[in-house]
């Protein structure tokens, strides 16, 4: 419960280490592979392996399934860690692994630095109902041109494509350039991609809607202050229990925000209404 | 004038998006071993790329989206570097779009003697017998007769060892010996 944490920011330094070791693995995963001859680990966050472990991405497993219909078992098997992760914890790949978060997440201590303002404004606001959109349109497309359009074009898969292109072949694809957009339309609006537009956040927002780890607010700490709301990456508002939403990713900025400690993680046991 | 040169780039644009939709699998531009017809390749694919990574000999290339639809899927063009069918890709394929097969049970393609362009066929003192040589399946794939290659069909796995081996360039920038993928467009079983 709130009260707890000793430092101010607490954990979005815990998010930011979890976040640049995702990025350091799958940096040094296509090297090890390429130069050392190690394929102990392997892939990507589209599909990852450790040993005979594998994780496969949700959406990528959902499309594949769909464009082809046809089932196959170790793919089933690969999504079962990932959707269980988001069953339980919700959106965290987003918050704590994603790439695409890593790199806007520098993008951000970089402007912080450079401005020295705290937090940004949340920009262009749309309704966030896009997300579920972007989710049904693009497995729409997807079904329409009968391949996974997902897989060749979502950007956190393309940071990782583009890391091993570089160093197996010492080129880049060109589709790498809609990394570029989605860090530039995070510039222009703060995680306009994440909040809007990103199929698999979507996806994962879907399965997390009844999740156990959620940010709840202690109503009699909490002073209206509306530091939470400034500081969430979403737009969120969580003195309004925004937090308590589908489209919260439980990154913990909120927590880290709340001066009088109204805020922060809790595990209920049994499964919530609504 | 203007209708016509409409028209012309209505064509050239739909050529493009022919292009985009169609498959880049062709003579020398094989599949890895195992993988499942071309009609559902595409859509089984997701382009994880870890085929790409595990193979040892960078046979194995992703194309990016100017191949359209097809963008990432693994490639091989077995001119620049044949596949050695060390069998490493059909084992991490998370999604089984490499289906898990065996060496000999491998058919990226069939190797193709074009008996005007090989020089065993053509002259009578020319003793090349490269595709013979370095065929894993020699006397098997690729047999003499009368000291000139003869490819059976029933074993060659079409791996393309021999295509990168052949000496000869013909114009049209193929080998004398060349593979065709012609298992890769079967229909699928449903």
């Amino acid at each position: 419960m709130p009260g707890k944490q000793p430092k101010k920011t607490f954990y979005n330094r815990i998010r930011l280490l979890s976040l640049t070791s995702a990025f350091i693995l799958i940096l040094a995963v296509p090297f090890l592979n390429r130069y050392c001859h190690f394929s102990f680990i392997q892939g990507w966050y589209q599909s990852l392996s450790i040993g005979h472990l594998w994780f496969v991405s949700p959406l990528e497993g959902l499309e594949s399934i769909l464009t082809s219909r046809k089932l196959y078992g170790p793919l089933l098997v690969g999504m079962i860690g990932p959707v269980l992760l988001a069953l339980l914890l919700g959106r965290v790949f987003c918050s704590w692994i994603c790439p695409i978060s890593f790199l806007s997440e520098i993008m951000d201590r970089l402007i912080r630095l450079l401005t020295g303002k705290k937090f940004r404004k949340p920009g262009i606001a749309m309704p966030r109902r896009m997300l579920w959109f972007a989710l049904m349109g693009e497995v729409m497309l997807a079904m329409v041109i009968g391949a996974p359009v997902f897989v060749f074009l979502s950007p956190p898969g393309l940071v990782g494509r583009e890391i091993m292109m570089a160093t197996l072949f010492h080129t880049l694809a060109i589709e790498g350039v809609i990394v570029i957009i989605v860090l530039l339309l995070h510039l222009f609006s703060r995680r306009l991609f994440c909040r809007h537009l990103c199929p698999l956040g979507a996806l994962i927002a879907v399965l997390g809607m009844a999740r156990r780890l959620k940010i709840r607010k202690d109503k009699e700490a909490c002073i209206d202050c509306g530091l939470c709301k400034r500081a969430c990456p979403l737009s969120l508002d969580p003195a309004k229990d925004e937090s308590l939403s589908a489209y919260c990713w439980n990154c913990g900025e909120c927590v880290d925000a709340c001066k009088p400690k109204a805020l922060g993680y809790t595990w209920s046991s049994s499964r919530p209404k609504g | 004038m203007a209708a016509g040169t409409a028209a012309a780039g209505v064509c050239l644009l739909s050529d493009k998006a022919a292009a985009l939709v169609s498959s880049p699998v062709k003579t020398n531009i094989l599949r890895p071993p195992g993988a499942v017809p071309e009609e559902i390749f595409p859509a089984k694919c997701i382009r994880c790329g870890r085929c790409v990574e595990v193979c040892p000999y960078e046979s194995i290339v992703p194309p990016d989206i100017r191949k359209g639809i097809y963008a990432g899927t693994p490639l091989i063009d077995v001119k620049k570097i044949p596949c050695y069918l060390c069998m490493k890709c059909v084992q991490v394929c998370p999604t089984g779009t490499l289906t898990r097969i065996s060496q000999q049970e491998t058919r990226m393609g069939l190797a193709v003697i074009d008996k005007h362009s090989c020089v065993t066929w053509n002259e009578e003192l020319a003793l090349c017998r490269t595709c013979y040589n370095v065929c894993p399946f020699k006397e098997k794939a690729i047999k003499l007769d009368q000291l000139r290659p003869v490819v059976i069909e029933e074993f060659c796995t079409g791996c393309g060892l021999c295509t990168h081996g052949c000496p000869v360039n013909r114009k049209d920038g193929n080998k004398a010996i060349n593979i065709e993928p012609i298992y890769a467009f079967k229909p699928v079983r449903w």
